[in-house]
């Protein structure tokens, strides 16, 4: 059964017709094909598919099109402030907090959203908001200091 | 030496940008036009004949475009032995094998179609233990095993379903034993556990059905391997195959030789040209793709009241599952080192790569020194204690020294061993009383290391071709796959380093392998020394041919000229400059490019006896690494804390210090994550029990205590700036030295791994109970 829902993509007004039943993650990777979205285990547990669903972080891989009218989605591929990465992704290159980078953009996405309500994150904070985004290749602790890194630049942006 | 402008330095990731904004596409995201889905029916048996397989309801589902089964793909493959059909053949072997696949218009038509197709089974009696399996009366699990097609070096058991017999003889341990104070005989067992990258397996093929050219788009970490395994498989010849590499979402070990491929070509035979995509999900990432070995380990040593260890002897049984895959290769290299890098006269080793009723076990990262490192290492913890030594003390009186000839026979150079050990141990404050006693009140805080040596794939080839344009661009040709270790920002250094160009300038060309020269494999962390080298020479041939050009444009000898920024200029005039561009241009005009190009082998001396295990060169190279622990153990639960842990690893030169630095740290953590939760559960139907990321538990961020990487140099000569390799010993000391911290706080030696709260809160009962 598709149904016609309007929603917000990367700031973008977009209309779309989705079976009802297809997750958001399918609907993302394989109908709109932004792959940067990324698929680990399709049943909640790894964080790869991490977006933000009104603001908030969500694991697309459980959410189904059919209830988004109306909502406003953010990817990976929004991430950018217009034409400058975002504080958090330029932090990750410099910290070498991505390896094979598969874990990315959900860790991303999440940090982010952590960094939105919590400007002055521990680091015990920042383990503890990611600890639903696993990660096989790096151990974590450059993740944590590009983070945290981040947090320093987006609050002295705010100050300046 | 000149000095090094860019080799050395903590340059960032040339590969990251594109991983930090979504738009790397990986396997995983691969869209080919036109493309059908592929899905597969695997077993639900761990060991039966087929005696039927219906596909009719399948074959005629609507949307359903192909249906194969192993009669319509009748190919073997295999590396060191060539056992492991495309589908099965008539039996199947463990749960999880695939038995027939559907493409479809899509992936839920397809997984319909496949539920549709029926299978009867007879069952056979099924081998769930490497130790069962090869008892005297077992029945093979491979009938034919004699007739398949073995690489050289494989002995097969006199054992049953024993795929290869690695001997190691050196002196007489029955003697060595007779010459020691003490001797101490122990079992250690290692379970299965699995590689887990976040992105799942998959592959996508076509046939091309004007010219037969089969090709396979997958993040394999061994494109040429895998092309020469299904050229044999397919009697093709190999120019009518084809790899084209995407990004690959880590790997460890599991993305090499075939695992979806063979499906995705038995697929693509039968779409009429359409590419044909197959992906894993995580459900069947963990039961049909690979595993690590499970290891049953026997050490026995003999040791002199001083300290010296007189003679061991091991007897391992590595866990093969259903196929041989890389077993016999990890049997053979890591019962090689098994007895850990010490200065022994009496040794003897048996290793047994044995097949069983499992999901296929082969490479990990570590590729076996893990399993070795958990027995060796605990085990000489305990000798040790009974000579009433210092567990550091202990090692640093026996360990391999430059100089030392090794008991396979090998004189060792670059031994940095005794400078980790020494590090890694200072780094946790070694000797003195924890400083977190107070802290962690009531709880049994302790400490403990554990060293190893590993060797590298040997011998091998890598090639390279540096190609410099008008612009000024340079194109680095390596077959060399980035897994996520790094390899793209290091051998763009290479190349950098040598042509005097900025980073900037350099790109890696995508990994295809009609267009790019040979590379052995990106496994056993190779790559930096080989193809290191490899593209070290390759931009000195490019930067030779540009001092030629340049020579009559600048009015100097070659002699005379230099290299810098991206210039070339004379050294007794550096105003005299051209940019390397502008040479190609006046030279060959704007669409000119010089190419350099090289070869590095490292050759043996001679193969490894198969009888005593002996070679004088059994190895390009030796990584060593010490890692030592310290943790805090809640007797009331059994639950092990890592508090931290410092790990001090011989890299030769760091090409790129912070790229060390994020290799140490992630082997760590899954190394932490091995010794205290992971295990793959197999029940007795051979049935895996928890194959999904809710059930099988790998570390968050969370999980991890405070990681100290260190960077030991001493340099390899004939590696590219004196570099080793690192990628693969990350994890390989970790669970022996969280072992011999835990047996340091609380006074229990706890053989099986994981360390799970259960298994240690029971040993914690068992031993009250033995003293009461
Ligand atoms: S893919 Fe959604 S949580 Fe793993
Ligand atoms: S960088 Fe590979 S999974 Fe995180």
């Amino acid at each position: 059964m598709k149904k016609t829902i309007h929603v917000t993509l990367n700031g973008r007004p977009t209309n779309l017709e989705v079976p009802a039943h297809r997750l958001l993650l399918d609907l993302l990777r394989d109908e709109i094909g932004l792959t940067g979205t990324k698929e680990g285990c399709g049943t909640g547990d790894c964080g790869a598919c991490t977006v933000l669903l009104d603001g908030k972080p969500v694991n697309s891989c459980l959410i189904f099109s059919g209830e988004l009218d109306g909502a406003d989605i953010v990817t990976i591929e929004g991430l950018k402030i217009g034409p400058e990465l975002h504080p958090v992704q330029k932090a990750f290159i410099q910290d070498g907090g991505a390896q094979c980078g598969y874990c990315t953009p959900g860790m991303l996405m999440m940090a982010k959203s952590l960094l939105d309500e919590n400007p002055d994150p521990s680091d015990e904070e920042i383990r503890f908001a990611l600890s639903g985004n696993l990660c096989r290749c790096t151990g974590y602790a450059k993740i944590v200091q590009a983070v945290q890194d981040a947090a320093a630049e987006l609050r002295a942006k705010r100050a300046g | 030496m000149e000095e090094l402008t860019v080799v050395g330095k903590p340059v960032t990731r040339v590969d990251v940008q594109e991983k930090v904004t979504g738009a790397a596409v990986y396997g995983y995201d691969l869209v080919l036009p036109d493309m059908v889905y592929g899905k597969v029916l695997f077993s639900s048996k761990a060991h039966a004949r087929i005696k039927r397989i219906d596909t009719e309801k399948a074959k005629t589902y609507p949307g359903v475009v192909a249906v194969v089964t192993g009669k319509d793909a009748p190919w073997i493959h295999g590396e060191a032995i060539r056992d492991k059909p495309f589908l099965a053949q008539g039996k199947v072997r463990y749960v999880g094998e695939p038995v027939a696949a559907v493409a479809a218009v899509d992936e839920d038509t397809a997984q319909a179609a496949v539920r549709l197709i029926e299978v009867e089974y007879e069952d056979l009696p099924a081998y769930l233990s490497p130790e069962d399996a090869c008892k005297p009366g077992a029945i093979p699990i491979h009938e034919d095993f004699a007739s398949y097609r073995k690489m050289n070096f494989i002995l097969p058991g006199a054992m049953p379903n024993v795929c290869e017999h690695f001997k190691l003889r050196t002196g007489d341990v029955e003697q060595g034993f007779r010459e020691s104070d003490i001797v101490l005989e122990e079992r250690y067992f290692v379970p299965t556990i699995q590689h887990a990258a976040m992105e799942p397996h998959s592959a996508h093929a076509q046939v091309d059905p004007a010219t037969g050219k089969v090709t396979i788009w997958v993040a394999n970490d061994a494109p040429f391997r895998a092309l020469h395994e299904i050229s044999e498989a397919l009697g093709l010849p190999q120019e009518k195959i084809r790899f084209i590499n995407p990004l690959q979402g880590g790997g460890f070990g599991s993305k090499g030789g075939l695992k979806v491929e063979p499906i995705a070509v038995a697929l693509a035979y039968h779409t009429n040209g359409r590419p044909v995509r197959v992906k894993f999900n995580r459900e069947e990432t963990f039961i049909s793709t690979l595993t690590r070995n499970e290891a049953a380990l026997y050490i026995k040593s003999g040791v002199k009241k001083d300290g010296t260890i007189r003679a061991r002897e091991m007897t391992i049984y590595w866990g093969g599952g259903a196929y041989a895959e890389k077993s016999p290769t990890v049997c053979i290299r890591g019962s090689l080192p098994g007895p850990g890098p010490y200065r022994i006269s009496h040794v003897k080793v048996d290793g047994y790569a044995v097949y069983t009723n499992k999901p296929v076990a082969g490479s990990f990262r570590g590729y076996g020194i893990p399993k070795v490192a958990w027995a060796c290492e605990q085990h000489t913890d305990e000798l040790a204690r009974r000579v009433g030594m210092d567990p550091l003390e202990f090692r640093m009186k026996n360990v391999f020294v430059d100089g030392d000839v090794s008991y396979w026979g090998e004189q060792l150079h670059s031994v940095g061993l005794k400078e980790t050990l020494t590090k890694a141990a200072a780094a946790i404050e070694w000797g003195k009383k924890s400083s977190r006693v107070q802290e962690f009140k009531g709880l049994r805080v302790g400490k403990g290391l554990a060293c190893i040596q590993k060797p590298t794939r040997s011998p091998t080839t890598s090639k390279a071709g540096v190609i410099v344009d008008a612009k000024g661009e340079v194109a680095v040709l390596a077959g060399t796959v980035e897994i996520g270790q790094g390899c793209s920002t290091i051998l763009s250094q290479v190349a950098a380093e040598e042509l005097k160009i900025p980073i900037e300038k350099i790109h890696m060309a995508e990994l295809d392998t009609d267009a790019i020269p040979f590379d052995a494999s990106t496994t056993s962390s190779r790559s930096t020394y080989h193809m290191g080298n490899a593209v070290r020479r390759a931009a000195i041939d490019a930067r030779e041919k540009l001092a030629e050009m340049a020579s009559p444009m600048l009015e100097g000898e070659k002699n005379d000229l230099a290299f810098a920024d991206g210039k070339v200029f004379l050294k007794d005039h550096p105003g005299m400059a051209l940019p390397l561009g502008e040479v190609i241009r006046r030279k060959l005009g704007a669409d000119g490019t010089v190419r350099g190009d090289a070869s590095y082998t490292y050759e043996l001396a001679k193969e490894l006896d198969l009888e005593t295990g002996h070679s004088d060169n059994a190895s390009a190279f030796y990584m060593y690494a010490t890692q030592a622990a310290e943790v805090a153990v809640d007797e009331e639960t059994g639950r092990v804390r890592v508090l931290r842990m410092s790990a001090a690893h011989d890299v030769g030169k760091a090409i790129n210090p912070l790229n060390c630095a994020a290799q140490i740290e992630g082997g760590l953590a899954m190394g932490i994550g091995s010794a205290l939760h992971e295990h793959m559960v197999v029940d007795d139907q051979g049935k895996v029990r928890n194959p999904s990321f809710l059930d099988y538990h790998l570390v968050t961020a969370l999980d991890l205590p405070e990681m100290i990487p260190i960077v030991v140099e001493c340099p390899e000569p004939e590696g590219p700036y004196g570099a080793k390799g690192l990628g693969e010993p990350g994890l390989a000391p970790t669970p022996a030295a969280i072992g011999n911290a835990v047996a340091d706080a609380i006074g229990i030696r706890i053989y099986d791994l994981p360390l799970s709260p259960e298994r240690v809160y029971r040993a914690i009962q068992e031993n009250k109970k033995k003293v009461a």
